[in-house]
């Protein structure tokens, strides 16, 4: 039985533990509570950046465990796996500036739209992950436009493979060996960067290993680099490489760099520091160490296998519950895609990438190699405002026109000089008479509450319906009025716009 | 239907109606109501200029009396006929003539060399350092937001404690606790949206304490980020719209954000810490012309800034201070311009500023790799302005004890 606090929570009746949660097997096993729309939108705001209305629907009828098992067990997709255009990228001083504004652009542009475009969120979405966990940033330290969609595609490659395997391969990517300055790393020369990093930050965190692990590990990495004159190809370089012995985490040997993950991945801290990551990026902000230890316990079983560590979580008694429903804020990428979606639009505009910068966040390009901090660190008077002023315009946005001109600015430039890539510019948020379809015109309520769904899957107050209800049953002199043909287009986007302004909307 | 619009809007001039709103919108303007009389003593304001790019410090406080100069800087160099010379050896890049005068009133103080251990060329992660106070540590914080969230301890939140003049937030301002409003200009600071949607945007804002379906953790600080906002945008213009500026200031963007600052200056509302950046110094490249450019846009906006706030009689209590990622390659490179480098001068500019040149010019042939040796930490600036100006213990905010410098 299910009460009406329960429909609208959307948690469910056999797992709501009160106070401290002390029973962590419980909370990782498997949700056999009520599934709703609201959950199943849940679900695809987590592992994806969000759903249409027909998105909901699909993953309602279908239930959880056929949700997650698609949304894990993806196939291949049809999108391009590289930007439109020429990306070629000049770093020398006199270079065409234009071009580098193209190629940056297009680049931005083709991970962006992949993430709205995707038939598989989930892998997109991983690709995100990764790209915050093992940070390298477009066209920083030398870094090509090339190189980064290199590095995206190695991510898509293991969005949910093996991190062990992933980390490996990091190790010796173009990127990565560019950003943390691995390419410099010699014998004659030590750079401890990458090697430091790789423990702090992408491993085991700090208070895991000593500076003198630090050195001795950065020795076993020399000797990678990239060939910038032979089209950066990545190489081992014997001449380059220390050959002596080096005494790692309590281990001797000659060690390669391989060597050196493979002692990181049998630590006890990895699997700690990864969970710890995976929570917070996925269930809530501030795990319990309870619930880090189940978590890398089952990490650990699964040989580091991170579908097996997602199909825990996107299934557990824990994600669905209240403590974690709405509980983590949107970044901008997940506000910007997730209001995309809402609204059925096929392309995500360069003017997004604006937005997205006042939002704090410029695609492919996190603020230093810890990555974009996340949650409270999103939100202030600027970022908010940013926020609500873009989804205000996408709401009202008419389509390529209207946007060319309002955005104007050499970005928009570089990109209309392409015109086969203008054409897939436009966001193309289709016509409002397609939001409300199938909802009687003449039933204010009806479509406030098809607005709010869109929006926010009725997470608002009585309150906030009440004043988008009165929006659209209201012309501008305050009386009564009700929506006409003449007036739908312009009132139900100014609808949107208010329940895109809601709170709620800002929460994952 | 739009009383609280109508509301505002007759509110200008008088705070007291604020108090009718709801709630937590009420709580908010509240606050501004008790700053505003609070800021009443007039108090003590940094501006911060971020000179975006890595200025070079050789050619902007010249070594016109060292003839290793004019050797590493063949074709780039400031000749000595040019300079502004401050002393036997040392001499302003012409471009800042608007600032001799204050010089010479002892209002700017330059402090040479200073920079960091273990300097990083890269322009993210060195603005990162400087901006966070960090040089080896990754902080979430800046320093100036960690300075704002000890201030405003146990005081009523102040909605302009810290203006950032531009479009993204400045990691320098971002803090724990303290919302710092980023403004571009009057205009674009506020909630889109056409004029009757912007009725209804106060209301969705607003909250109303009817009961959300679902409870978050970040819920109460999202609705009170958005009236925080709400309450800024809507209060700034009448804040400034007093203010009339008595000189004019050049048409560049850089003057007319420090026109703005100027401003909320005036309003007098407790702001603590300004921001604002220009650049791109980022010289590899044909450097005489864009540096020289940019510095008479530096000294062009300041010296308009000085004049307008003295006659407003604020120039006691305004203390700007500029710092750039790093310096430049003391060698210049085969495009007449420089690579990036390491130590380079700060300036101080105020009322109360002890003006003069502080520390030696750094070496030119002593070098680190090529780059200047730095002598100065630069959080001993920090903790200077920390400390004498601002009044605050800097250690917390530092993560470490630094030495102070007698320049304010």
């Amino acid at each position: 039985m299910s009460s009406s606090v329960d429909q609208l929570t959307g948690t469910g009746d056999e797992y709501r533990p009160a106070g401290a949660l002390t029973d962590f097997d419980e909370a990782l096993a498997q949700y056999k509570g009520p599934w709703n729309p609201r959950l199943a939108a849940h679900l695809l705001r987590r592992a994806g950046f969000g759903g249409s209305p027909s998105d909901i629907a699909s993953a309602t009828s279908a239930g959880m465990d056929a949700t997650v098992q698609r949304l894990i067990h993806f196939g291949s997709d049809s999108l391009p796996a590289a930007p439109d255009g020429d990306i070629s990228f000049d770093f020398s001083p006199t270079a065409d500036q234009k071009q580098r504004q193209r190629s940056f652009l297009a680049t931005q542009m083709w991970f962006v739209n992949r993430c709205l475009q995707t038939p598989n969120p989930l892998r997109e979405r991983m690709v995100y992950f990764w790209s915050n966990h093992f940070t390298s940033g477009l066209g920083q330290d030398g870094i090509t436009p090339q190189q980064m969609v290199d590095q995206y595609n190695l991510f898509a490659r293991y969005a949910l493979g093996n991190y062990a395997e992933l980390t490996h391969e990091i190790s010796k990517d173009g990127a990565m060996l560019l950003y943390l300055n691995n390419a410099q790393n010699r014998q004659a020369h030590p750079n401890e960067n990458y090697a430091r990093e790789l423990m702090e930050l992408f491993t085991m965190g700090v208070g895991n290993y000593s500076e003198q692990d630090v050195r001795e590990s950065a020795r076993a990495f020399t000797g990678w680099t990239v060939l910038r004159r032979q089209g950066d190809a990545v190489t081992f370089n014997p001449q380059l490489h220390d050959n002596g012995t080096k005494t790692f985490l309590g281990r001797t040997g000659n060690f390669m760099g391989d060597d050196i993950v493979d002692i990181i991945m049998q630590q006890g801290a990895t699997p700690r520091y990864m969970a710890n990551k995976f929570a917070r990026n996925f269930i809530y902000d501030n795990p319990e160490p309870g619930l880090i230890d189940a978590l890398a316990t089952r990490l650990r079983a699964a040989n580091y296998d991170v579908a097996r560590l997602m199909g825990v979580i996107l299934r557990s008694n824990l994600f669905y519950s209240d403590r974690a429903y709405r509980a983590l804020v949107k970044s901008p990428l997940e506000l910007v895609i997730g209001a995309h979606k809402a609204l059925g639009a096929t392309n995500v505009e360069p003017l997004a990438l604006n937005a997205m910068r006042q939002m704090n966040q410029i695609a492919m390009q996190p603020p230093n190699v810890a990555g974009w901090p996340g949650g409270a660190m999103w939100l202030n008077t600027g970022t908010l405002l940013a926020r609500i002023n873009y989804l205000n315009q996408l709401a009202l946005s008419k389509g390529v026109g209207q946007n060319a001109a309002m955005t104007g600015g050499d970005q928009m430039m570089a990109m209309v000089e392409n015109p086969a890539a203008a054409m897939r510019m436009g966001a193309n948020v289709a016509d409002p008479t397609q939001w409300i379809a199938g909802v009687n015109m003449g039933d204010a309520g009806a479509v406030t509450d098809r607005v709010l769904w869109m929006a926010v899957q009725d997470d608002a107050t009585a309150q906030q319906r009440q004043t988008i209800l009165s929006y659209l049953s209201t012309d501008d002199a305050g009386m009564h009025a009700a929506l006409t043909m003449e007036n739908v287009d312009e009132k139900v986007r100014g609808a949107m716009s208010l329940a895109f302004a809601l709170p709620s909307f800002q929460l994952a | 239907m739009s009383t609280r619009r109508q509301f505002l809007v007759q509110g200008v001039g008088g705070f007291a109606g604020f108090l009718a709103i709801d709630s937590i919108f009420a709580r908010a303007a509240k606050a501004a109501v008790q700053t505003s009389i609070a800021g009443a003593s007039a108090g003590r304001t940094l501006v911060v200029v971020n000179l975006q790019g890595g200025n070079d410090g050789l050619n902007t406080i010249v070594p016109y009396g060292d003839p290793t100069y004019y050797r590493v800087r063949p074709t780039i160099n400031v000749g000595q006929d040019q300079v502004l010379k401050l002393d036997d050896t040392l001499g302003l890049n012409p471009q800042l003539a608007p600032l001799k005068p204050l010089y010479d009133q002892h209002r700017i103080a330059i402090l040479q060399g200073v920079h960091y251990p273990n300097p990083n060329l890269s322009h993210f992660r060195s603005t990162e350092i400087w901006q966070t106070a960090a040089p080896e540590r990754y902080l979430d914080t800046g320093w100036a937001g960690r300075y704002l969230d000890a201030d405003g301890k146990g005081k009523a939140p102040n909605l302009f404690a810290g203006v950032a003049v531009g479009p993204v937030l400045p990691k320098l301002m971002v803090a724990e606790r303290t919302d710092v409003p980023t403004i571009s200009n009057l205009n674009g600071f506020k909630f889109n949206g056409a004029r009757d949607e912007q009725a209804q945007a106060d209301r969705i804002l607003g909250g109303d304490g009817t009961k959300y379906p679902f409870q978050s953790p970040y819920l109460q600080l999202v609705q009170d980020i958005e009236n925080h906002a709400h309450a800024a945008a809507n209060q700034l213009p009448h804040l400034v719209s007093g203010y009339k500026p008595a000189v004019e200031y050049p048409k560049t963007p850089f003057a007319q954000g420090l026109n703005l600052i100027a401003g909320v200056v005036n309003a007098d509302v407790g702001t603590k810490v300004f921001y604002i950046s220009l650049g791109s110094f980022d010289t590899h490249v044909g450097q005489r012309n864009r540096q020289d450019l940019l510095l008479g846009q530096l000294a062009g906006g300041l010296a308009a800034f000085y004049q307008d706030l003295a006659a407003h009689n604020a120039d006691d209590r305004v203390l700007t201070m500029t710092f750039s990622e790093f310096g430049r390659r003391v060698q210049e490179n085969a495009n007449r311009g420089t690579d990036h480098g390491t130590a380079a001068p700060m300036f101080l500019l105020g009322g109360n500023v002890h003006g003069g040149i502080y520390g030696d010019h750094p070496s030119l042939t002593d070098l680190d790799y090529g780059n200047l040796k730095w002598h100065t930490d630069f959080r001993s600036v920090y903790a200077t302005v920390l400390e004498k100006w601002l009044g605050i213990g800097s250690t917390p905010i530092l993560g470490s004890q630094f030495d102070t410098l007698s320049i304010v």
